[in-house]
């Protein structure tokens, strides 16, 4: 083992031990399999009733489920990830570079032969690699838990594009991962460092498609990214401002596209250019971040 | 003629206005345990940042082992060990998680054998699968020395090693200083508060003060130098009066 495989393989085994992202870590699986389980309780109930109405001969009409794709019941999933996976994300981001402040265990490191870009990216790539079998357990979750619901196997092209969901959604997560990290190395505090990654993702996820869509606050926890704008007036101006910043919003709106919805239109390539643009963004600014900030003692 | 592990010239660190360290020239003989002496906020944890490379010296230069620490700061670094004062590891891991990492780390090949013939020399056995966050303070130190011997340094550096040790603790490591001095042949920086420990662990010593080397000496010498005083600790106090008269 090299000394790259050797920090993922520490980050995974601390990432793994930690107590708040172990329990994120259920709750956001818990959520998956539970948006399965709402999917077909309500499929049993409007079938039920769809039944006896037919037995009674009061419709003919057909059962309204019959039309809808099994990818309909993931939708919700794509909510899950922008609220509990991010939020999860930032976590174990400042847990990571905290981790190594409180235990000033820094200079342990980087007193021997280790860069500080080559011990971050690493550490990095340790997390990518903890939320990239994160989301491949969802994923997996998800497919099986559909395939109950719908009562057969689901087709390799509705496979296909969930695996393509949890893929976009890795990318998504990875800038509140970089964030979480960034909050981690500069925070003066354990509380700041904590506080401060989650002001920004309310900002990013709530605030921002508010300030450009004018949007009700709860149609935000809709699957489906928000209408444009009136393009006339202030919300003209503001959501040229503010919606590349939306990283929620581009991620709903690729996801109902490649979850086929039926609400969703326009194309998914601006969406997952502006999401990889973070991600590379968010990267690098850790990636360059220098050796005294890395050892930069706490306050508290 | 005897070796060179540590040499500095000019070596100055300035943190904006404040200078921390102002052109040391110090020397330490390969083979030494040297304790370096300084009230709080003196310059002893900055020497020890700019000679283990986590810091670069604003001019001056310094060397380990005839190589430099800003040029050469990778033949530097594997060449060297360190434990910073109050180092709290990977309290989730156990000792021995933490030790494989910074054995990985430190490019060690056969891991799991060099982490038991460390263990063993410290008489540290049988602890590798408890987690560090029930170790004590003392078992901490302990474990702080194992992960800077790993890779076999020649020269070890220790920042306050005894700090809030209880009087067994710092007996105990005391006794791993010296032996790893003469068993294994380290050289040895340390700095400490303790000056009776220095009495009884070190070959040599330099005061700093203010960021100035006022003082460097062996114990020996030392203690012949000033016959009037009865103690390390008052001939500490008496050449720091006198520099401050």
């Amino acid at each position: 083992m090299n000394r790259w495989t050797a920090v993922i393989a520490h980050e995974l085994l601390c990432t793994m031990r930690e107590r708040l992202p172990q329990v994120l870590l259920a709750v956001f699986v818990g959520m998956v399999a539970a948006s399965a389980f709402i999917g077909s309780s309500a499929r049993a109930s409007v079938t039920g009733v769809y039944s006896e109405a037919v037995r009674q001969g009061l419709t003919t009409v057909p059962n309204p489920f019959d039309s809808l794709s099994p990818l309909y019941y993931a939708r919700n999933s794509v909510i899950y990830i922008v609220l509990i996976g991010a939020l999860l994300a930032i976590v174990v981001g400042v847990y990571s570079t905290l981790r190594d402040r409180q235990a000033r265990t820094m200079d342990l490191v980087l007193s021997r032969d280790v860069r500080p870009s080559f011990y971050l990216s690493a550490k990095l790539a340790g997390l990518g690699l903890f939320t990239a079998l994160l989301l491949a357990v969802s994923a997996v979750i998800s497919i099986a838990c559909i395939s109950v619901v719908a009562g057969r196997i689901i087709s390799v092209d509705d496979g296909a594009r969930l695996v393509g969901l949890y893929a976009v959604a890795w990318l998504f997560i990875l800038p509140f991962l970089c964030l979480g990290m960034l909050a981690g190395l500069y925070a003066t505090s354990v509380t700041s460092a904590l506080l401060i990654p989650i002001v920004v993702w309310s900002v990013t996820i709530f605030i921002l498609p508010l300030l450009g869509t004018a949007a009700h606050p709860v149609s935000l926890l809709n699957p489906v990214a928000s209408p444009p704008a009136i393009q006339s007036g202030f919300f003209a101006v503001t959501s040229n401002l503010v919606n590349p910043l939306s990283l929620g919003e581009h991620f709903k709106h690729a996801g109902a596209l490649i979850l086929a919805d039926p609400q969703a239109t326009g194309t998914v390539t601006t969406s997952i250019w502006t999401i990889l643009a973070f991600a590379i963004a968010a990267c690098v600014a850790v990636i360059m971040t220098r050796r005294g900030r890395m050892r930069s003692a706490l306050h508290d | 003629m005897t070796a060179t592990a540590i040499s500095t010239t000019a070596l100055t660190k300035r943190y904006g206005p404040h200078q921390a360290l102002r052109e040391l020239n110090l020397t330490v003989p390969t083979g030494e345990i040297f304790g370096l002496l300084g009230h709080n906020g003196a310059g002893k944890t900055t020497i020890v940042n700019l000679l283990t490379t986590l810091m670069e010296p604003s001019s001056g230069t310094a060397e380990i082992n005839g190589h430099d620490i800003t040029t050469a700061a990778t033949a530097v670094r594997r060449s060297i060990g360190y434990l910073p004062e109050n180092v709290q590891f990977y309290d989730n891991l156990t000792l021995a998680e933490n030790l494989i990492f910074f054995a990985r780390l430190s490019g060690v090949r056969s891991v799991g054998s060099r982490i038991s013939e460390v263990l063993d020399f410290l008489d540290f056995s049988g602890h590798e699968n408890q987690r560090m966050g029930t170790f004590s303070k003392g078992m901490r130190q302990r474990a702080g020395i194992a992960q800077a011997i790993l890779h076999e340094p020649s020269v070890l550096f220790l920042d306050e090693p005894t700090s809030g040790l209880d009087p067994q603790g710092v007996a105990k490591l005391r006794e791993t200083i010296i032996s790893l001095n003469t068993k294994l042949g380290m050289t040895i920086f340390m700095n400490t508060h303790l000056l009776a420990e220095v009495t009884k662990t070190c070959t040599s010593i330099g005061i700093l003060s203010s960021g100035t080397l006022i003082y460097q000496d062996s114990v020996d010498a030392t203690l012949k130098s000033f016959p009037d005083q009865e103690s390390l600790e008052d001939i500490y106090l008496h050449i720091e009066a006198g520099q401050r008269a």
